[in-house]
């Protein structure tokens, strides 16, 4: 099996690779979306999806083996090399009750051994705020950790 | 004011329509300005700020063929690059040449038309493999590749064709200072260019407009065709940040375009049953001999009767090179007899690469 890169001047670049059966399969990067083309051995016409980014990128992360289960507003990774360890990422609103509190008081991590990991105010992003970040209404945060530790994040902390 | 607002509304419709039907816009945008200048209902006429706008399409689009010529790239794409484009090019040329010469053109006329007969519309080809979803065969890329060869011998055909004002040895001298000038310059600034473009403000559209702007100026103050410098141009940047100043170029180029090709429609005036004959019997010839070369490019680089039948049908349309070559240089009776051919060919060509692959099939069921 080899890949084969070529550059269509005005289009995108070109990817192709034959498998040792003998399919092929082409992806064609263009501006916005990508053209991914499978050509059975000895047929004549190709079966072609197109994709946008967002699909691109999920349809990468299956093949690589980095299986990503999205929840709502959550997504679950799992690396193929640590089978056991998944860390979910999930995003929630800060509600009226915990305004004014900052992370320090609420002992999150030493609670729940949740992170927060971003916080985004008014389409301002906060990467890591430090303990003495204290929430408003409406903000909402990024939080990191296996699944049951945001289980317990969401009744202790949260209260929901 | 109003007359572009209406130009640019039909034109909004035409494309709509266009695109619901899977066509080429670019016939809709002539037939649109036919219609409503001189040679229709006279309800626009062109005025200087119209022909100021529909110039500016005309440089844009120069300018974007520029930035896909990278002079390294060029280079090492070796020689079935070349055999592609040379077979594209004599066959075509000729063709066109003698065909007019045949129907009565004098032979600067016949060489014009040679001119737009040969040049495929990389528009409609480009939008056609991605719309037919063929990128996925070798022939795509053998067709692509001919149409950035085909922008190569159009700034040769912009430099021949050219009126001659001048002695063409000192008009050469000019280019080659032009080329020095604008490469070096490049050279020296690329830091500075590549940090204006990744700023998210208004610089990176300003810097990209004035420097086409002013080299379009510039170029007439040395009295050299603007559309030959802004080539020039957008070939020096294809060395810093080519794709942003696509991205960038690309609404200009659009808007302007689409005027460009109404206004050509208005200035166009049809005389007598005589040239809409010849201008019918071009078309017919045009779309033969682009099949032909195609047919012979597929034989002799693919060897196969059948990838030459997708080369030829794939290359049939013609476009925005074809009108802009007769703008610039071109008679009325040219312009006529080149506005039909554009309409027929990109209209013919574009089924003709949807339906490609079923003359295809008939082909091998019979054989």
């Amino acid at each position: 099996m080899s890949i084969k890169s070529t550059e269509l001047p005005g289009i995108g670049t070109k990817y192709e690779l034959e498998t040792e059966k003998g399919d092929k399969i082409a992806i064609v990067f263009m501006d916005s979306s990508i053209q991914l083309y499978v050509l059975e051995k000895e047929s004549e016409t190709p079966a072609v999806a197109e994709l946008n980014a967002w699909e691109t990128r999920r349809l990468g992360s299956i093949l690589t083996g980095a299986i990503i289960e999205a929840e709502k507003e959550a997504v679950e990774v799992a690396f193929s090399a640590l089978s056991d360890l998944r860390i979910s990422i999930h995003t929630y609103i800060i509600s009226k009750n915990l305004a004014g509190k900052s992370i320090r008081e609420l002992a999150i991590r030493r609670r729940t051994g949740v992170t927060i990991i971003a916080v985004s105010r008014k389409s301002k992003n906060i990467i890591n705020p430090s303990p003495s970040f204290s929430f408003e209404k409406g903000d909402v945060l990024v939080a990191i950790g296996e699944r049951d530790q945001l289980k317990t994040f969401e009744s202790e902390i949260l209260e929901i | 004011m109003e007359q572009i607002a209406l130009a640019l509304f039909t034109c909004l419709i035409l494309a709509i329509i266009s695109k619901n039907l899977s066509l080429p816009p670019i016939p809709f945008y002539i037939l649109a300005g036919v219609l409503l200048g001189n040679s229709g209902l006279k309800v626009i006429s062109a005025d200087e700020v119209f022909h100021f706008l529909s110039q500016l399409g005309l440089i844009f689009l120069l300018f974007y063929v520029g930035l896909e010529l990278k002079p390294g790239r060029l280079i090492s794409r070796g020689s079935t690059f070349l055999i592609a484009g040379l077979i594209d090019l004599n066959v075509n040329m000729l063709i066109g040449f003698f065909a007019a010469l045949a129907l009565g053109f004098s032979y600067y006329d016949a060489f014009v038309i040679a001119s737009a007969f040969y040049i495929s519309s990389s528009a409609i080809v480009i939008a056609s493999l991605v719309e037919n979803r063929k990128l996925i065969l070798p022939e795509s890329e053998t067709v692509v590749w001919l149409m950035i060869f085909e922008d190569i011998v159009l700034v040769f055909l912009i430099f021949f064709i050219s009126p001659e004002m001048q002695h063409p040895f000192i008009l050469i001298l000019k280019i080659i200072a032009v080329v020095c000038l604008l490469f070096g310059i490049v050279k020296l600034v690329k830091q500075g260019l590549l940090k204006i473009l990744q700023r998210d403000d208004e610089l990176p559209v300003i810097l990209t407009f004035s420097a086409v702007l002013s080299t379009a100026f510039i170029s007439s103050y040395l009295n050299i065709p603007e559309v030959l410098t802004v080539i020039i141009l957008g070939s020096a940047l294809s060395t810093t940040n080519p794709r942003a100043f696509e991205r960038i170029s690309r609404p200009f180029k659009d808007v302007f375009l689409i005027l460009f090709f109404f206004f050509f429609g208005i200035s166009i005036e049809f005389s007598g049953n005589l040239s809409l004959m010849q201008a019918l019997i071009i078309s017919f010839i045009a779309i033969g001999s682009k099949f032909f070369s195609g047919f012979l490019v597929g034989r002799i680089l693919h060897g196969s009767s059948f990838a030459g039948i997708e080369i030829g049908t794939n290359t049939i349309a013609r476009g925005e090179f074809s009108i802009a070559i007769v703008a610039i240089y071109g008679s009325e009776i040219i312009s006529a007899t080149v506005a039909i051919m554009v309409i027929l060919t990109s209209i013919v060509g574009t089924f003709m690469a949807k339906y490609g692959s079923k003359i295809k099939l008939v082909l091998t069921k019979e054989s």
